[in-house]
């Protein structure tokens, strides 16, 4: 019971931090431009080259508008609990947490929570936009399956990703406690190579060998896999397979993760980081 | 007039050695100002490849070199004032008697400077991955890569001066802005003339951002051989834009120390 009150108060609080700094309206609106934007910069590049070459599909066109436009969501798990510490460290919020009952575990849970709860309204929004300006722009709409069966699937997947994101939290989480400069390069490079490697925008098959292996292990690849089975290829088997995997990963990802960041907890506080400010 | 030149110049210089030496003194910075233009032209290069159209990966190496600047313009350039702000050095600024407008300038020549090897590695590591094959015509393509950086940094300072009156909406406003103008102005496909996907009062809109006109030349003279014959007509618009935008941010800066200073706002943190 305490561990579900200090997730929902974290949550709360994180969503305040993001939505509540000004009208949650505007908020949405500033939150929705930028990634917008980038999922139209992706189909845009697509665009060009492809009809230069003869080679455009309205198809190809929907896999990068889809993958560009949920890449948002995983991208967001990268920086969240990476604030989350850093801003706690500066401050003094996080070694507050660190010393409550339930410490700083459901803290990030939180944080996490309220991450999903304020992107995956941003990925619906850009899904819609950047197909009605795929079809002003391009000339040619993705192949979107819009009907409640895809949607309901591919909201299910955003929450069956839940886990995964919790674990790349933690693991990042992790990683900040003992930063105190440049606290934003690993989650940089992380969101980077998560926009190369889970297939946000091209299969993994193109890059070489073992490459594709990596794309492989990772639980965000088969939430773009699962979300494209449902809004555009209505296969109902590569949507279960993928959500199998997407579950597995998750919680695998999730253990990891966990462990990682008690342990680096322990060691911060052996060498008295907790409360070690960020510059 | 000899001893306010002395000045001026005196200061930018001292401003622009800060910014050089806190970057190259500590070169963790490379690795961290690297990671968004290497894997994002990486990733639209890759794009490229996917959809078998290998030949126009040098277009996503060429736009990742440019958004290293860009990304320094946003956020070392347009939100330093805030930061300074928040941690007090803005009123050491204040009370000096350097001119913020050398301070300004001395901060773009850092920035540019600090910059260069993470451009320059993208650049490195682009080429190494796919080897694309360039065509440049050397002398264009230097011109137009002075003047795409000395619009840019131009604006850098308009946009410095206008988040001076804003507090910590300045980052939203950064995160909001950043993506928008790296679509319309075309960083990694050509966002005016031919091959562009937007119609023609979109691209006159894009045309007003000083990264689309640099971004257009730099493709033709890099990739086309186009001389300075050729895109003579975007060297004169950038040299022009850079002249209208240091106007106008010195003015706006002016305007906004002094309704700072009347209400007091000007020093005011958020913390």
């Amino acid at each position: 019971m305490r561990l579900h009150k200090a997730i929902f108060a974290a949550a709360w609080m994180g969503w305040q931090r993001e939505m509540e700094w000004t009208n949650p309206a505007l908020s949405l609106f500033i939150k929705t431009v930028a990634p917008t934007a980038a999922v139209l910069g992706a189909a845009a590049v697509y665009w060009f080259g492809s009809s230069f070459a003869g080679l455009f599909t309205p198809d190809r066109l929907a896999y990068i508008v889809v993958g560009a436009s949920l890449y948002a969501q995983v991208g967001a798990y990268a920086y969240v609990p990476t604030a989350a510490i850093s801003e706690g460290k500066w401050s003094n919020l996080y070694p507050q947490v660190y010393i409550t009952p339930t410490s700083s575990i459901p803290y990030l849970a939180g944080r996490c929570l309220a991450s999903f709860a304020d992107s995956a309204p941003v990925v619906a929004i850009s899904l819609a936009v950047s197909y009605y300006a795929s079809y002003a722009l391009f000339g040619s709409p993705p192949t979107i399956l819009l009907t409640v069966n895809s949607v309901l699937m591919t909201t299910a997947a955003l929450v069956v990703s839940l886990p995964a994101a919790l674990g790349l939290g933690y693991i990042l989480g992790s990683y900040s406690i003992f930063v105190s400069r440049f606290e934003w390069a690993l989650p940089s490079y992380v969101s980077g190579l998560l926009m190369i490697f889970s297939e946000a925008l091209f299969p993994a098959s193109i890059l070489p060998y073992p490459l594709p292996l990596i794309a492989q292990a990772l639980p965000f690849t088969y939430l773009m896999r699962a979300s494209r089975a449902a809004l555009i290829y209505d296969s109902w088997s590569t949507f279960t397979t993928s959500m199998g995997y997407l579950a597995l990963g998750g919680l695998i990802l999730l253990i990891i993760g966990i462990v990682a960041f008690n342990q680096a907890e322990r060691s911060a506080r052996d060498k008295g980081l907790i409360d070690k400010k960020v510059m | 007039m000899q001893a306010n030149l002395n000045l001026w110049l005196r200061s930018a210089y001292s401003r622009a050695w800060v910014r050089v030496k806190s970057t190259y003194g500590e070169p963790v910075w490379l690795a961290v100002n690297l990671a968004v233009p290497l894997l994002s032209s990486l990733a639209m290069a890759l794009l490229y490849q996917s959809t078998g159209l290998s030949k126009y990966t040098g277009f996503a190496i060429v736009g990742g070199i440019m958004l290293a600047f860009w990304g320094n313009v946003l956020w070392s350039m347009a939100s330093q004032f805030n930061w300074d702000k928040e941690v007090g050095i803005f009123e050491i600024y204040l009370i000096s008697p350097a001119p913020i407008s050398a301070l300004l300038v001395g901060m773009s020549l850092g920035g540019i400077l600090a910059t260069a090897p993470s451009a320059a590695l993208v650049a490195l590591i682009g080429w190494a991955f796919f080897s694309t094959s360039i065509s440049p015509s050397w002398l264009a393509v230097f011109l137009t890569f002075i003047l795409t950086l000395a619009s840019l940094y131009a604006m850098g300072m308009l946009l410095s001066s206008l988040y001076l009156a804003y507090g910590r909406e300045a980052e939203s406003l950064n995160n909001a802005i950043g993506e928008p103008i790296n679509f319309l102005s075309g960083i990694y496909f050509p966002s005016i003339g031919t091959g562009s996907p937007f119609p023609f009062a979109l691209q006159i809109a894009a045309s007003l951002i000083p990264l689309t006109i640099g971004m257009d030349a730099l493709r033709k003279s890099v990739f086309y051989a186009d001389g300075i014959s050729a895109i003579w007509l975007n060297l004169l618009i950038l040299a022009a834009m850079s002249a209208i935008l240091l106007f106008l941010g010195d003015k706006a800066l002016k305007v906004l120390e002094n309704r700072g200073r009347r209400e007091g706002t000007l020093v005011v943190r958020l913390r």
